[in-house]
């Protein structure tokens, strides 16, 4: 049942919840989320948006005490994912959804060389042809700018941070995944290393007909290598839409200020402004109303109580009263 | 106010039966800090600039070369008599997770510092109390409800803010920031750095900004001097802004061009250059330590080191310097 082309995945009302000891806290409230087959799809958020808990809800693999309390993740081919179990599940793993971890450079087995990890996961899909298998990785890793026969022969010790993450990237695509996702792939990599890298994505992306996910806290990665950007706030998709309009015209207030508290290498530095406040954490996100009210400069009486829907128009998804109600643009208060 | 010139460090990496191999961290580096002044050094990882901010810092011996603060060498003193001069550089770590002790509120980690000066100038338990609430408000946070808490108790940024004031109260004249502000969320990443250059106005104390993310050194110190080091060598130095705007060497040429480009926003520089290969300290350096790297190197780059030479403002150390347009443009 292994797909040969890229497929599409749709996340529905996805509620994510955590358990502590002031009751459960959700992780994420109701996120809805299309990614179209063949595309490469940014999630930009901050520490406690809920971007990697998103991700590892399309494995069905939130551990607890966090738990899937409502919604669907359809893929094509799969079925809702967060209907499988067991078996089941570990068979879709891997197999069908590739995932290059956080901090990929630090998930490989020391004691083991990258060849022989890359024999326990064919075995553990039951693979006969283990030889073609490592064929397969050498020739991944050879794409990738690396000699492949050295990297299955070393332990992780002997390869660079930025060989670790193609190693990473190596094992998510290797059993035939369509779909992959990337949680944070270049973080702690330099930015020579970090292009080189988001370039592979971007040609693996093409060359093998890729559905891509790639979760990143950085706004210049995700505007590099992404046909299509989602940006999450507290728990929710708050802006969704094709990369270069997000980015040129963003609407959602969070995606304004972010996009100006980026220091650029052109134009007037000192147009680059901090946005106020401090993001939330799983136990400050509002109850009720907007999560992003105690930063917007937008700020209206209904964002105290009603938390906005997404609302989507020429193809961009915004959830925000201040915009969705005005039909003419919004000239913003200044941030200061 | 502070020169440095021809610093050279070597670690010696622990033998096996083959022998100890050495390894040169930098190879001589020149430099000038100007009170109220801003010095940038930028370059990949390993490439020398944690080990040089530590030696400005007086963390880390140095081998060869020497430091002048205020016209003294700080080879003529003995050690303990380089701690005064060395205790006006305070450098801020790069991970606010862990540069401040868990287990001690934030009043005792500013109270151990502040008792120090207060010894120093004569001044009582009040002044102590007064000082670690002006200077948590000079960094921009509520003393009244930092003072009593624990470090996992604040977000990275109050904790990065945290740091900077326990920098701040042994009065220094410099501050090495060094990564400062790249493990702190995106939204907040530049509050901080604004707190930095306010801090340079306002106290008109000289920072030393050590990142890998040329644009914050923009913000930081525009006005300042930018340094390019690589394997320990600067490469090309100079005026930050002139340094972005017209690249010589090809490695600034790399990684400026490395940076990512906002579409939407700007269009990719129309000459970027791409290293041909990644980064190995294993390339010999008997040469320009770029060629093995360099789209454009010839036979004269592999046979002798290039020297750093000036013309004018901008220094580089490269025999074939052309300036190349690889930084992203405004979209129109």
């Amino acid at each position: 049942m292994t797909r040969t082309s890229a497929p599409g995945v749709r996340v529905k009302d996805l509620t994510v919840v955590y358990k502590t000891p002031a009751g459960e806290l959700p992780a994420l409230g109701g996120v809805s989320l299309s990614l179209a087959p063949g595309t490469i799809t940014g999630i930009v958020g901050e520490s406690g948006s809920g971007k990697s808990t998103l991700a590892l809800s399309l494995l069905n693999a939130v551990q607890p005490p966090g738990r899937i309390k409502e919604g669907t993740v359809e893929i094509d081919g799969l079925g809702n994912v967060v209907e499988l179990t067991g078996e089941e599940l570990r068979r879709v793993r891997g197999r069908q959804v590739g995932y290059v971890f956080q901090a990929a450079q630090n998930s490989l087995n020391p004691l083991k060389t990258v060849g022989k990890q890359l024999l326990d996961l064919g075995r553990s899909h039951d693979f006969d042809d283990l030889p073609a298998l490592l064929k397969d990785a050498r020739a991944l890793l050879g794409r990738m700018g690396l000699d492949g026969g050295r990297v299955l022969d070393s332990y992780q010790h002997e390869l660079s941070g930025g060989m670790r993450q193609r190693v990473g990237i190596m094992f998510a695509l290797v059993l035939n995944a369509h779909l992959v996702v990337l949680d944070e792939p270049t973080t702690a990599l330099d930015m020579i290393t970090q292009a080189a890298i988001l370039k592979i994505v971007r040609d693996v992306h093409h060359e093998r007909g890729l559905t891509t996910l790639i979760i990143t806290h950085d706004m210049g990665v995700a505007a590099e290598v992404t046909d299509s950007l989602a940006v999450m706030y507290g728990g929710r998709v708050v802006e969704h839409g094709p990369t270069t309009e997000v980015l040129g015209a963003p609407r959602h207030p969070y995606t304004k200020g972010l996009i100006r508290a980026i220091p650029r290498l052109s134009g007037d530095i000192d147009e680059a402004r901090a946005l106020p406040g401090r993001p939330p954490t799983l136990g400050t996100i509002p109850k009720q109303g907007c999560v992003f009210r105690e930063r917007c400069p937008l700020r209206i009486a209904v964002c105290d109580t009603v938390d906005p829907e997404p609302v989507t128009r020429d193809a961009r998804t915004v959830a925000c009263h201040a915009v969705g109600r005005l039909a003419t643009p919004v000239v913003p208060k200044e941030y200061v | 106010m502070i020169t440095a010139s021809g610093i050279t460090k070597t670690y010696k990496q622990r033998g096996n039966m083959l022998g100890a191999r050495a390894v040169p961290a930098l190879r001589g580096v020149d430099f000038a800090i100007e009170k109220g002044g801003a010095v940038t050094f930028i370059g990949e990882s390993g490439c020398g600039k944690t080990t040089l901010g530590r030696i400005v810092a007086g963390l880390e011996s140095y081998d060869g070369g020497d430091i002048v603060i205020d016209g003294t060498p700080m080879s003529s003193l003995k050690p303990r008599h380089r701690e005064p001069f060395f205790r006006r550089i305070q450098l801020i770590h790069q991970d606010p997770y862990s540069a401040l002790n868990p287990t001690r509120t934030i009043h005792q980690t500013l109270a151990a510092p502040l008792a120090l000066r207060a010894k120093q100038t004569g001044r009582g338990k009040a002044w102590m109390e007064e000082r670690a609430r002006e200077l948590l408000a000079l960094v921009g946070i509520d003393p009244g409800y930092v003072l009593p808490r624990y470090p996992h108790q604040l977000s990275g940024g109050m904790r990065q803010r945290v740091v900077i004031a326990r920098a701040l109260t042994v009065d220094p004249e410099v501050l090495v920031a060094d990564e400062s502000v790249s493990m702190i969320d995106v939204s907040l990443r530049l509050g901080v750095l604004a707190l930095l250059k306010d801090l340079r106005e306002r106290l008109n104390v000289s920072v030393l900004f050590i990142t890998h993310d040329i644009a914050t050194a923009r913000y930081i110190g525009g006005d300042g001097e930018l340094y390019v080091i690589y394997r320990g060598q600067v490469v090309e130095s100079g005026p930050t802004e002139q340094v972005i705007s017209g690249p010589v060497h090809p490695y600034t040429q790399s990684l400026l061009s490395a940076i990512p480009v906002l579409h939407g926003v700007e269009r990719p520089g129309p000459e970027r250059v791409v290293p041909t290969e990644a980064l190995n300290e294993a390339h010999p350096d008997t040469g320009c330590l770029f060629a093995r790297r360099c789209p454009f190197r010839t036979d004269r780059c592999e046979a002798a080191l290039p020297a750093l030479v000036s013309d004018g403002a901008q220094a580089h150390a490269c025999y074939h310097p052309q300036r190349r347009n690889v930084i992203p443009v405004e979209a129109a």
